[in-house]
Formats: C-alpha cells, sequence, structure tokens
C-alpha cells in the first residue's frame, strides 16, 4: 500500500488551483475580448469630438442629432420596412420549404433542399452582385425578359420591395432550417392521432403539422428581421446607386466614405443599432425559452411520415425546381459568366465575347492573391484559434465550479447582438483608443480577433448542446479517480467533444471566410480578404474580376463544405 | 484504518434540506447500506463523502484524514480524497478501451507502464473482465460495464469504496446475480464500502449493517436482521417490508414485554414489544403481510391472536398470493403460499411480530 500513499501525495503536491488560473484566464479574456469593441463605440457616441483627438467632455449632442437627423430616420424608417419585407418573405419560402421538403413525397426533395441551402455558405456580398448581373437594369434575364417582353421591365431590384426578394432569398436558408428540425422534432404520434380521428394527409397537415411549427417560425421571423436590419451587401449594392438609404450603408458611407466623418453621429448610429439588435436578440431569448414548453421530445424517436401529395407532386416539385433555377443557380452562373466574358449580355453570343482577361488579372494582381490568401489563411488559423477559445469557454461554462460561469455564458454570448459593422468599427477605434492594440493595425491579426469575437456565440451554439450530451458522471468519475479540474476537462470532456469541435471549425471556416462587414472597417493595403476586395472593386466598376474573384470564393467555398462533408462526415448546417 | 465518521452533515440545495444535521460512524472494514425512498439524502450523503458537492455544515473524516469540515473550511478536492465511486450510469469514458478506463486513475498516480498493466489485469480478473480489456464501453453489456466500473475503481486501491445504486440498471435475473457477485468482490477486498440503494432486498442481502434514511435524516441504524425484526418507527417498518397498519389503543399494559391492544372494533391483539406503554394510550400495530396466517376455518386451539375477515381481493405472486382481507372496516394484505377460496378467511397473527409504535401526534389530537 506504500506505493498508493505515495501517489496520493503526488495528487495532492499539484498546485491545487490549476483550473482556477485557466477558469480566470478564459474569462478575462472572453470579456476583453467581447468589450474591446464595444467600449470605443459606446465613449465616441458621448464625445463631441473624435475619439482620437483623446477623450474629451461628454455631451448627448449626438442623440440628440441622431434624432434630428432626417437622413437618419429616413434611414430608419428604410431599414424597418426592408426588414418586414425581407422577414415576410423569407418565411414563405423557408417555412414552405421545410414543409414540402420535409414532409411531403415531392420528387427531388433532397435536391432542393440542399440547393436551397447554398446561399447560406456563400456571401451575401456573392449572392448581391450575382443577383445584379442576372436582374440588374441592364442584367442578362433582365434584358432577355425585355426583348421578350417588347422593351417593358417587369421587376426593378432598385426598390425596397426588390432588396428584399434578394435578402430573403439569402436569408431563406435559416427560416429552412429551423422549420425543418422543428417538423423533425414532432412527435408522429400527434399526426397519426388526426389520421386516425378521420382527417385526411393535407388537412392534417394544415391543422397539426403546420401549427405545430408556429414557435419555430416566430423564433426564425425574430432572426431574419435581425439579420436583415445589420445587412450591408444588398442595400449597399441596390439602394445606394439609388440614393435609399439604410442604417447600414449610413454606418458604412460615413465610417469610410466621408471625407469629414461625423464620428459622434456615427457612434451613436453604433449604438442605436446596437440597441434595436440588443433587445430583438433578448426577445428571441425570452421566444426560445417558452419554445422550450412546446417542444416534446420522446425517449423512442419516432419518425414522422411523409404526406403524400398526390397529384400536386409534379406541380410543387416544378415551383421549387424555378425557385432553385432563378433564385440560386442563376446568380452564381451570372457570376461565372460574367467572370469569363468581356461584358455579358443576351444579345450577343457568349463565344465573341469569352475572354480570360478577369482571371489572368486576378491571378497577377498582387492585391487579388493576396486577399485569397488572406482569406484563406484568417479562415483555417483563425477559425483552429477561435474553435480552441470556444472549447474554452465551453467547458468553463458548463463544467466548472467558476463562480462566475452564467455571467461568462452571458458575456460570451452577447456578439450576438453586436452586428458586423459595429465590430469592425469598435475594433478600430479600440486601436486608436488603447495604444497597445496599435501594434494590430493593418495586419490580418487584427481581422482573426474581429472575427473571433463576432462569431464566438455561432461556434459555442454548435459546441454547446453536444457538452450537454456528455454525462456530468464522467467528468466525476475522473475527478474522484484523481483527476484535477483542468485534466478532466483535457482527458475526458474536451475528447468527447472533438465531433462537435470539428463541426464548430468548419462553420467558423465558412463565417470567416464569407464575412465582409466586420472587415471592411479593419483592413488596409497587405491584410485584405476576398470580401474587402470584392466590394472594393465593385464599387469602382470593376464587375469582371469581381465576378471572376467570387467565383474563386465560391468554389473555395464548396470544395470545403462538400469536402469536410465527405472527407469527415462533418455538415456545416442542418 | 478507513473508518468514515459523518458528523453533522448537511446539505441544503436552496430552500431544500437534503442531508439533515447527519451523523454516522462506519467502521473500517464495514459494508454499510443508505437506504431509502428517492430525495432521502442518501446520494447526495455519497456525492459529499466523495467531494462532488460542498455540504453546508458538519465534519467529514476518512481513518482520521478530515475531508471537509465547515467549521475550519477545509474542503479536499474529491481528486484528493483517494475514494473509489461507482456511478450508478458506470461513467465509463466511452472514447477510452476498458483497459484504458482502468489505466488512467493509475497514470495519474504516475505508477510506472509496468506496475500499471499488472494491476489492470489483477482488477480485471477480480471482476472476471480480463478478457474484454481491448473492447470499448459500447462494445460491452450493462453488467459487463457494471464490472469494469468496478474494476476501474478497485485499481487504484481507494481508501474506502463508494456505490451509487450501482444495481439498478441491470434486469431483474442480472440484478440478483449481481448482487451474490458484488457480496463476494466486497468481502474479497475488505475495503470499508458505503452503499446506496432503494432496493431493500439488496440492502439485507448485502449489508453489514444500514442506514435507513428518510427526508435527510437516519430513521434506523441496525443490522439487516435488527431492522427487519423491529424497525424503529413506522416508516421503517413500512419501507422494508411494507407493513399493514392498523390504529389501536392500549388496553392492558402488562408486564414482560407483553401488551394487550384494542382495535377500534372492540377485537384484541397481544404483541410481544421491548418498549413500554401507558394503558389508554394510541399506538399504531404493524403486521407484516408474509408473517401473517390464513385459513378457511376458524384454526383449532392456536390461543394466539385470530382476526376474522372477508376476503376482498387476490394477485397472484408465484411462489405464493397476496389477499386483501377485509378485517372490521380496515384492508389487511396478507401473503400467504396457501389457497384460500373465502369469502369467510381467519388471519393469524402471530404475537411476536405485532410491531407497536406510539402514535404519532396523538398528543395533539
Amino acid at each position: 500500500m506504500r506505493t498508493v500513499e505515495a501517489a496520493r501525495a503526488s495528487v495532492r503536491a499539484r498546485w491545487p488551483d490549476r483550473g482556477a488560473v485557466v477558469q480566470w484566464a478564459v474569462a478575462a479574456f472572453t470579456v476583453a475580448l467581447v468589450l474591446t469593441p464595444i467600449v470605443p463605440v459606446v465613449l465616441q457616441s458621448l464625445m463631441g469630438r473624435a475619439l482620437y483627438d483623446g477623450i474629451g467632455s461628454f455631451t448627448a449632442r449626438n442623440y440628440a442629432g441622431l434624432v434630428t437627423s432626417r437622413t437618419v430616420l429616413e434611414a430608419v424608417g428604410n431599414s424597418l420596412v426592408f426588414g418586414v419585407l425581407t422577414t415576410v418573405i423569407a418565411l414563405v419560402i423557408g417555412g414552405g420549404a421545410a414543409i414540402a421538403i420535409g414532409r411531403t413525397d415531392m420528387p427531388g426533395a433532397k435536391l432542393f433542399g440542399e440547393l436551397l441551402l447554398w446561399p447560406l455558405y456563400l456571401s451575401q456580398l456573392v449572392m448581391a452582385f450575382g443577383f445584379s448581373i442576372m436582374y440588374g437594369p441592364s442584367g442578362y434575364v433582365t434584358l432577355a425578359a425585355q426583348a421578350a417582353l417588347g422593351g417593358h421591365t417587369p421587376w426593378s431590384l432598385y426598390t425596397l420591395l426588390g432588396m428584399a426578394v434578394v435578402a430573403a432569398i439569402c436569408e431563406a436558408p435559416v427560416t429552412f432550417l429551423y422549420c425543418l428540425n422543428a417538423t423533425r422534432m414532432a412527435d408522429a404520434s400527434l399526426e397519426n392521432a388526426a389520421r386516425v380521428s378521420g382527417a385526411g394527409p393535407l388537412a392534417t397537415l394544415w391543422h397539426v403539422t403546420v401549427p405545430l411549427m408556429r414557435p419555430a417560425l416566430v423564433y426564425s421571423a425574430m432572426l431574419n428581421f435581425t439579420l436583415a436590419l445589420e445587412l450591408l451587401s444588398v442595400p449597399l449594392v441596390f439602394g445606394s446607386p439609388v440614393g435609399i438609404h439604410f442604417l447600414s450603408t449610413f454606418l458604412y458611407d460615413e465610417g469610410i466614405g466621408a471625407s469629414t466623418p461625423n464620428y459622434g453621429l456615427v457612434g451613436a448610429a453604433a449604438v442605436a443599432l446596437l440597441a434595436i439588435v440588443t433587445l430583438l436578440v433578448w426577445l428571441q431569448g425570452r421566444l426560445l425559452t417558452n419554445i422550450g414548453r412546446f417542444i416534446t421530445v420522446r425517449g423512442k424517436a419516432t419518425r414522422p411520415g411523409r404526406f403524400p401529395l398526390g397529384w400536386l407532386r409534379w406541380p410543387v416539385a416544378a415551383l421549387f425546381a424555378l425557385y432553385a433555377v432563378f433564385g440560386v443557380l442563376a446568380p452564381l452562373t451570372g457570376l461565372a459568366l460574367r467572370g469569363v466574358t468581356s461584358f455579358l449580355t443576351p444579345l450577343v453570343p457568349l463565344w465573341e465575347v469569352w475572354t480570360t482577361q478577369h482571371l489572368r488579372m486576378i491571378v497577377s494582381s498582387e492585391s487579388y492573391v493576396r486577399s485569397v490568401v488572406n482569406s484563406v489563411a484568417i479562415s483555417l488559423f483563425g477559425g483552429a484559434l477561435a474553435t480552441a477559445l470556444v472549447a474554452l469557454v465551453a467547458i468553463v461554462t458548463q463544467r466548472s465550479p467558476f463562480r462566475h460561469a452564467r455571467a461568462l455564458e452571458f458575456v460570451a454570448l452577447y456578439p450576438r447582438a453586436v452586428p458586423g459593422l459595429v465590430v469592425g468599427l469598435g475594433f478600430l477605434w479600440a486601436m486608436i483608443v488603447f495604444p497597445p492594440l496599435g501594434v494590430l493595425h493593418n495586419t490580418i491579426a487584427i481581422l482573426v480577433i474581429a472575427f473571433t469575437m463576432r462569431y464566438l456565440p455561432t461556434g459555442l451554439g454548435a459546441v454547446s448542446p453536444a457538452l450537454l450530451q456528455v454525462s456530468p458522471e464522467l467528468d466525476r468519475a475522473a475527478r474522484v479517480s484523481g483527476a484535477d479540474w483542468w485534466t478532466t476537462s483535457w482527458a475526458v470532456s474536451l475528447r468527447l467533444l472533438k465531433p462537435a469541435l470539428f463541426s464548430a471549425f468548419a462553420l467558423l471556416f465558412i463565417c470567416f471566410f464569407k464575412d465582409y462587414a466586420t472587415a471592411v472597417f479593419l483592413f488596409a493595403p497587405g491584410s485584405e480578404v476576398i470580401g474587402t476586395t470584392l466590394l472594393t472593386f465593385w464599387i469602382q466598376g470593376d464587375t469582371g474580376p469581381v465576378a471572376a474573384l467570387a467565383m474563386v470564393q465560391v468554389l473555395l467555398t464548396f470544395v470545403f463544405v462538400y469536402g469536410v462533408r465527405f472527407a469527415f462526415g462533418v455538415r456545416v448546417y442542418g | 484504518m478507513a473508518d468514515v465518521v459523518i458528523e453533522s452533515l448537511t446539505c441544503r440545495y436552496g430552500d431544500v434540506t437534503a442531508v439533515d444535521n447527519l451523523t454516522l460512524t462506519i467502521a473500517d472494514g464495514e459494508f454499510v447500506t443508505l437506504l431509502g425512498p428517492s430525495g432521502c439524502g442518501k446520494s447526495t450523503t455519497l456525492a459529499a463523502l466523495a467531494g462532488l458537492d460542498v455540504p453546508q455544515g458538519g465534519r467529514l473524516s476518512v481513518g482520521g484524514e478530515i475531508f471537509f469540515d465547515a467549521a475550519s473550511g477545509r474542503n479536499l478536492h474529491p481528486e484528493q480524497r483517494n475514494c473509489g465511486l461507482v456511478f450508478q450510469s458506470y461513467a465509463l469514458w466511452p472514447h477510452m478501451t476498458v483497459q484504458a478506463n482502468c489505466e488512467f486513475p493509475l497514470k495519474l498516480r504516475k505508477v510506472g507502464a509496468e506496475e500499471r498493466r499488472e494491476r489492470v489485469k489483477e482488477a480485471l480478473e477480480l471482476v472476471e473482465m480480463e478478457r474484454f480489456a481491448d473492447r470499448y464501453p459500447h462494445q460491452l453489456s450493462g453488467g459487463q460495464q457494471q464490472r469494469v466500473a468496478l474494476a476501474r475503481t478497485l485499481v487504484y486501491r481507494p481508501r474506502v469504496l463508494l456505490l451509487d445504486e450501482p444495481l439498478s440498471n441491470l434486469d431483474a435475473r442480472l440484478r440478483e446475480r449481481s448482487r451474490v457477485w458484488l457480496s463476494q468482490v466486497t468481502r474479497q477486498v475488505g475495503l470499508t464500502t458505503v452503499y446506496v440503494t432503494h432496493d431493500q432486498s439488496e440492502a439485507l442481502a448485502l449489508s453489514d449493517r444500514i442506514a435507513v434514511m428518510n427526508q435527510g435524516r437516519v430513521s434506523q441504524l441496525g443490522t439487516p436482521q435488527e431492522i427487519y425484526d423491529h424497525p424503529a418507527d413506522p416508516f421503517v417498518a413500512d419501507f422494508i417490508g411494507s407493513s399493514n397498519f392498523l390504529e389501536a389503543r392500549v388496553a392492558e399494559a402488562g408486564t414482560g414485554g407483553r401488551v394487550v391492544v384494542e382495535l377500534p372494533d372492540g377485537e384484541r391483539l397481544a404483541a410481544l414489544t421491548g418498549k413500554a406503554f401507558a394503558k389508554g394510550e394510541p399506538v399504531l400495530v404493524a403486521l407484516r403481510p408474509e408473517r401473517l396466517g390464513i385459513s378457511d376455518s376458524p384454526p383449532a386451539g392456536s390461543g394466539g391472536n385470530v382476526l376474522k375477515g372477508r376476503l376482498t381481493g387476490r394477485s397472484y405472486l408465484g411462489a405464493r398470493t397476496l389477499y386483501l382481507v377485509d378485517v372490521g372496516g380496515r384492508p389487511l394484505r396478507v401473503e400467504s403460499h396457501r389457497s384460500i377460496a373465502g369469502p369467510d378467511v381467519w388471519v393469524e397473527v402471530p404475537e411476536s411480530t405485532c410491531v407497536l409504535f406510539p402514535k404519532e401526534g396523538a398528543g395533539a389530537a
């Protein structure tokens, strides 16, 4: 027994507070990460002069300016109308697709389900460019339609409704995924009970299945509205040219474009956006706790059957085929064609305008090549670092005796409420307010940090449910057998979390790779990413190279998404 | 020496007091069972011993070493206590093989590779699982997982063995076999063992002593025999063997521990009891169903207690039959291997099986 006594002593001799050190370090880092961009924005909103002139006296003048500025009020009005329209359209598309694809015998359901998700993998900037190339005033499809209709243009994307349709196609996958999950969780016996009581398939669908989806619809409505409010790409591409301004474009224009920006007003507008989105996210949280009351998960999963559509099968499938072709494939095809033509129009055959000049240009131009390299590096290494942070935050908040675990969780999830533009602006100003951060100026490190802050909740969302599945008794067994908290976390919890961490990494990779809104304020020559390069050159009117670069991004995304799925069985979404 | 001393242990969750001022001493090498219904505080006591829950008050020590002392604020982390705990869910680490599961605690103790292999082999042999060393937990049946969980705990020779309902996830037949096996293994290793269960037959079969717990307190501490034959209060009598209870009043206080009580309908029962009762005192009479006799005709010349009743129901249990008898308006359960037709039946109540308790709250009423 002497060896055991000696071993006991060695277990005891270990510094007892190693776990506490890790917990406090993770907490301190997370709090610093989340507060760094928010503090300067709030400070600036309360100051009369620019932050880099030093901290001056505080004033409420900026907020007064905000509510009296016609430009701002108009922008807020436009943002709200745009948000509502986008939400309604996204709900119809996403909810309808969830039922048709998830619950009926529509032919090709699997394929349509896959195509419908594509906009989620891709940057909304790329989608917006695609739509512009195909459906803009001189777009390929627009011109073809004009030719067929005798000069009449049946649509315009340069209206609030037009922009809302584009944004809704980008956001519909969110609704689709939430509703699909809801229908999967649904208890089949509820539907069977309706059938046995005499309801036909369609009556059951309408009276039982759809009402059961209601909580998911309400939740995704909130989410879509929030996303629409902070969306930059679509308003910038379609609104700015015709003078329709939004909160997001106001921030962008004033923060970057204006020669003498009104910093105080920009700060106040950013805080206003932050406040609105915080309120919405808080409401989502409330809704989610309430949704829990409607979901009954049975021990034995009885997968609900599929409703036979009968003769409606083919018309419904045709509807989804049209959506997939015109809503998803056409914009991407447009980009691809624009990238290899000197100009794209139905009036001239493609082979006459065929060119490799755009491709050659992005390969030979330093800033194009650098932005691709930077994007890949940020997504790979930054994504891995962010995944490590997500793992640490998850085990500290869920699996440690850390006293402030709940508070830490709240802080770590708060970036959900911080729009990408505000994150970018905040880090930009933070480098001014906190001089030590200045060394990160013009490096891709600041982008990695900003992306990590913004997508921390996304990563946690992928990891937390998985950690909940790991029985706490496994931790407790390790503790009793002689492992301290850190050894337990390392040897047991994190090991069991490996698949979830893989998924989180894949998700963060995609988020980092397609981001443009966070980066617009932070990039500099040398630290460009694909998103910022696309935006810069689009504004300069270089549509061809932009289309070619966008296709590079799309192809790399698909290689990654389908690569991890086939190689590791990791699904980025769904 | 690894005696376990629990002094005034108190555990609270918010407003709920799970363990209420519990004091219990377990001798070195003794097998003590904490027995009680769910929520009685037995698992909380075990978790407090292992260091997984921090109590609000009291003192815990094992072999003279203080694990927890509310007064001085001393609290050892679970990993510093060298306890062995077998979980209800077994808690085998699913990403490690049986071998790796057992090696992990030894690695933590910096035991060299060779000795590690030796000791894991030894432990797995003890639980007859040496052939499964390379399997993963999900490749094992419930009973096999339970054996591995025990081996993983024994491999580092803990000072005390804590078992939290280790048999409750097994099916009925396997549970019975594992009970016998567990009894043999624990006797063999001779560790001080604290066993938590809600299953009275496990407690009776395995334990040196049983602590019957109710609402965070120990209702009775004693050998299985004592607990069964002389329950300390109505709760114990009901929980172990589910007694019948009849309300009565003391008619003759008597001498030599013999008390005669009168039921509300005037029938009288004689009972042998060690306790003193005053004449006229309201009491509860506890009768174990399996110790009562039942017959179709009045038993001849026994001279003992006999109650006449009507048969109201029966439930065939296989080896025996449970009869429901109405005695003067009160239901009485009787278990017997005899086949009775009824409807008039006679229930024999041996004097020694009548256990009397003072009726609680009688003073107020």
